[in-house]
């Protein structure tokens, strides 16, 4: 199976898109590889996120297809998403995803993950939630630390734009102190929430904080954050990935604004815990990373 | 540790043959026992080669809940843990049945309130999930008692609801559940109803299938959505939120879907007919003027209600709906041909069967319809209170 | 004969104003003394995604909700909503009453043969201009086709008149406005480009103004009669 359930039947194929045939002849799906996936194919291959109907310059669609060039084997991974300005995107990728309700994401994430150990277990099976601040941090903590607690072998991606954008600009617990947003017309009144310290004290093995400035840095945090949840436990990565819109910056400013940030409230923190240090120096000699 | 891998075409993954549903059902010899509710639910959950389960504490519901985690234990369940609270545990079940896996959940009273976001989810998402509903009251203030108003608040998310009413029952109908649940023209989850305590601990006898049997497995590449486990090609559903291409393809998908969810409900009818023998089961005077239109405990207390009728000269029959969803119209207009007095008592305050009753005889039947009595709080509905209502409505005509 | 009450529908992209539009198209009837309703549609907020906004004005109470399906006027802010489908009615005209109106900003007339026959059968008039253009040439940005569509409007309608439009665009701009995020960010651009705040509203007005003469020429030429009754004072 995996890469086969994207093949074209033969019969249909002179019927079919261009950008379907793209998909089985040009993607970079893990057959036939002997480096792991990366940023570098991205320009000559077909990626997996057909279009997207954010807005031009959005943070989050450039740093979705950082991630979705650098998942360890596509074809065997199940995304599960949220409600969110990163649902617009999901329609258009090319695997198998999920948007259930909002702030559930960990919880459904737990178990498809169980589900799928159960019924396959000879395979690897990466199961990955990508979700916003709100999702993970308001809504859906209770289910992203229980996750965490109970050792879920999942990987957790923020895309923290610090704010609920896709309902129109309301403060969210990974809102800095005193920023005005609505429902906080006074500016915040309490610290953001650093998820990725609770993260580490949560069990998690693996928690990263840092902006989606730089492609190939994104991609290797997310190949470990994989790898490491598949084996060693759940994993968790915090992305700075602004929302031009609410901030009132133009489609391409939403770079700069990351690159400065890399200096300040997300300079990168990143804790791995002893048992995934020693699996990726195993993961590094078996030519994974 | 049994892996799902060793099951075979003739066996499952803890040695159990494998049986049609028929043969469970209806033909594989039985041997009497003495249990609780909560103890039948393990034996049925035993026989019904189960993927999945994920539970929570809430009384009436905790032990059934644990005894599943014991059949996991012991290999006859494939995934288990305890979840964080309700609202977590049926997303992780949905998780688990989106992946491919027959699963089983249980709740009650505040619990279901508290899910209560994922049940629409769960029909939406064509999910053929097990819930065993345990009644029990919904706060404020608190009781545990078996009061039944959370039916109501299930009326209306698009699953089938069926209720049971006693040991016996609970067994037949949880391993049918699964059955019917799954049939790939139904294909939406399946609420069990039995009332807390007096189902759930109550020790009663009932008869066996012996457990080397069990029946055949879930077949998730038959549902009309494709299972989200990364072996065929991806579906685009709930999975995909239309509101993103735009309102108008959000509302006219989301019409549609939801009309085809209660079509679907209704193509479980002769499924359920076939597996239950009927949607309602009538007993008592074929020529009755009186009759109770009944579920869950209800029924039982109206059965005693026929017979101590019966010694006073009144003649009743009780017509006890064993599935609410799909409802049985055609069933109760035919039992209530000839009957001028129907009685239908509750274990709430609201009377949820009455307003079903009445929507659904109107202007079909002239039979006058009395919502009573109804016992709030889960607390017992004694013999006597039925009769007196009976007495009371056949003697207003004919003064004090 | 002129109707006792009309559903206008707004058809546009995400960033270009049609909320804002019809918000003030309501406020200025109801300044005019119209019963007068207003209330946008749109999925994720999204510049350049479909936004459809709706205006209802009549000499009776408003009853009607939700988006306008049959409308008595249909205003096309951007060619991309007939070029591109970026409609929740296709064709865009979907509903068009008799004898109503339809006014499209392209700088191309963007109807096939078919769309003119189905249009002139059911007697609906059509203007088509280049308000974007019109705009930048009036107020220097295409931030004012909104009000150059606005005064278009109410130029055919006759029935509005300009000081009703004026205190329409001042209650919008100079009071304290509830906004979306994207809303707001819009506002802040184009108070940026105005040193004071009236000028703003001033540059608003005159090319709500010109729009307005030019529409109320065109509709005598084209014979467009009254479509709204005129308000009871």
């Amino acid at each position: 199976m995996s890469h086969d359930i994207y093949k074209i039947n033969p019969e249909f194929k002179d019927i079919m898109p261009q950008e379907i045939i793209d998909l089985e002849e040009k993607a970079t799906w893990t057959q036939d590889r002997t480096k792991p996936r990366g940023i570098k194919e991205m320009p000559e291959s077909k990626e997996l996120l057909e279009e997207h109907s954010l807005c031009a310059g959005c943070p989050e669609a450039m740093t979705l297809r950082y991630v979705l060039a650098s998942l360890p084997v596509p074809e065997e991974t199940v995304i599960v998403n949220s409600t969110g300005c990163t649902s617009l995107m999901f329609p258009h990728i090319a695997l198998h995803t999920v948007h259930s309700l909002f702030g559930n994401q960990n919880a459904v994430a737990s178990g498809i993950k169980r589900s799928l150990e159960w019924r396959f277990p000879d395979k690897k099976k990466d199961v990955v939630v990508l979700a916003g601040d709100g999702a993970t941090v308001d809504i859906g903590l209770d289910y992203t630390l229980q996750s965490f607690f109970r050792q879920e072998n999942i990987t957790t991606i923020c895309f923290d734009n610090e704010v609920y954008a896709n309902t129109g600009g309301q403060e969210s617990g990974m809102t800095a102190k005193n920023q005005v947003f609505k429902m906080a017309p006074k500016g915040k009144q309490f610290e953001k929430v650093p998820l990725w310290e609770i993260a580490k004290t949560s069990g998690c093995h693996y928690s990263v904080n840092m902006t989606g400035s730089a492609p190939k840095a994104v991609a290797k945090v997310i190949r470990e954050a994989v790898l490491i949840a598949r084996e060693v436990g759940p994993t968790f990565v915090n992305i700075y990935t602004p929302c031009i819109l609410e901030i009132g910056l133009s489609a391409n400013e939403g770079l700069a604004e990351m690159k400065e940030q890399d200096k300040d409230r997300f300079e990168t923190y990143k804790y791995v815990s002893p048992e995934a240090e020693a699996y990726l120096a195993k993961c590094k000699e078996e030519g994974l990373l | 540790m049994t892996k799902r891998t060793d099951m075979t075409e003739t066996k499952n993954w803890s040695g159990q043959t494998l049986v049609s549903t028929e043969h469970m059902l209806f033909e594989a010899p039985r041997t009497k026992h003495f249990m609780t509710g909560s103890e039948v639910v393990k034996e049925a959950v035993k026989r019904c080669t189960v993927d999945a389960s994920v539970s929570y504490p809430i009384t009436p519901q905790s032990e059934a809940a644990h005894l599943i985690g014991e059949l996991w234990a012991d290999g006859y369940v494939g995934a288990y843990f305890r979840g964080e609270n309700e609202f977590g545990v049926m997303s992780e079940v949905a998780g688990c049945a989106m992946a491919g896996s027959r699963t089983v959940t249980t709740t009650s009273g505040p619990g279901t309130l508290r899910a209560m976001e994922n049940f629409a989810m769960w029909s939406g998402t064509r999910i053929p999930v097990q819930l065993i509903l345990m009644a029990r009251g919904i706060n404020s203030p608190l009781t545990i008692q078996p009061d039944n108003l959370e039916v109501s608040y299930m009326l209306e998310t698009g699953c089938m609801i069926w209720y049971a009413e006693n040991v016996q029952e609970l067994f037949d109908m949880t391993v049918a559940g699964f059955t019917v649940a799954e049939k790939p023209d139904v294909h939406v989850p399946m609420v069990t109803v039995v009332d807390g305590f007096f189902v759930s601990h109550t020790r009663e006898a009932v008869m066996l299938p012996e457990d080397d049997i069990a029946i055949q497995p879930y077949e998730p590449y038959k549902a009309p959505l494709p299972p989200i486990d990364s072996e065929m090609p991806p579906g685009r559903f709930l999975r995909d939120p239309f509101v993103m291409k735009s309102n108008y393809i959000s509302y006219a998908t989301h019409a549609s879907w939801q009309f085809e969810i209660r079509s679907a409900i209704e193509r479980s009818i002769p499924y359920a007919k076939h597996f239950l023998k009927g949607l309602v089961e009538v007993i008592g005077d074929d020529d009755a003027e009186l009759a109770f239109i009944v579920t869950g405990t209800a029924g039982l207390q109206a059965k005693e209600a026929h017979r101590e009728l019966a010694k006073i000269g009144i003649k009743s029959k009780v017509i006890r709906l064993k599935t609410i969803r799909p409802f049985p119209h055609a069933e109760i207009l035919e039992a209530v041909q000839g009957v001028k007095n129907i009685f239908v008592p509750e274990f709430n305050v609201v009377g949820w069967l009455e307003k079903e009753v009445k929507q659904s005889l109107y202007k079909k039947s002239d039979a006058d319809i009395v919502g009573g009595p109804r016992v709030g709080g889960g607390m017992s509905m004694p013999v006597e209170a039925i009769i007196a209502e009976v007495q009371e409505k056949l003697n207003a005509g004919k003064g004090a | 004969m002129a109707k006792d009450s009309i559903k206008i529908r707004m058809p546009a992209l995400g960033g270009q104003g049609a909320v804002t539009a019809a918000h003030i198209a309501a406020t200025a009837a109801d300044t005019e003394g119209y019963y007068a309703v207003s209330n946008p549609f749109f999925g994720a907020e999204k510049r350049m995604a479909p936004s459809e906004s709706y205006a209802r004005i009549a000499t009776v109470p408003v009853y009607d909700r939700g988006e306008v399906i049959y409308p008595d006027i249909i205003m096309v802010y951007h060619p991309q909503v007939i070029t591109m489908g970026k409609s929740y009615t296709m064709p865009f005209y979907s509903g068009i009453k008799e004898n109503g109106l339809v006014i499209i900003n392209s700088d191309t007339n963007l109807l096939t043969a078919t769309d003119q026959k189905i249009l002139d059968d059911l007697n609906v008039k059509v203007l088509t201009k280049d308000f974007t253009h019109f705009a930048i040439e009036q107020a220097g940005t295409e931030l004012a086709t909104n009000m150059a569509m606005l005064g278009s409007l109410f130029g055919a309608l006759g029935t509005v008149s300009k000081p009703a439009i004026e205190e329409g665009i001042k209650d919008r701009f100079l009071k304290k406005y509830t906004a979306s995020g994207g809303t707001a960010t819009l506002d802040s651009v184009i108070e940026k480009k105005f040193k004071k705040k009236m000028d703003l509203i001033q540059k608003n007005l005159d090319t709500a103004s010109a729009a307005f003469d030019l529409t109320a020429d065109w509709a005598k030429e084209v014979g467009l009669g009254q479509i709204l009754e005129s308000p009871s004072k």
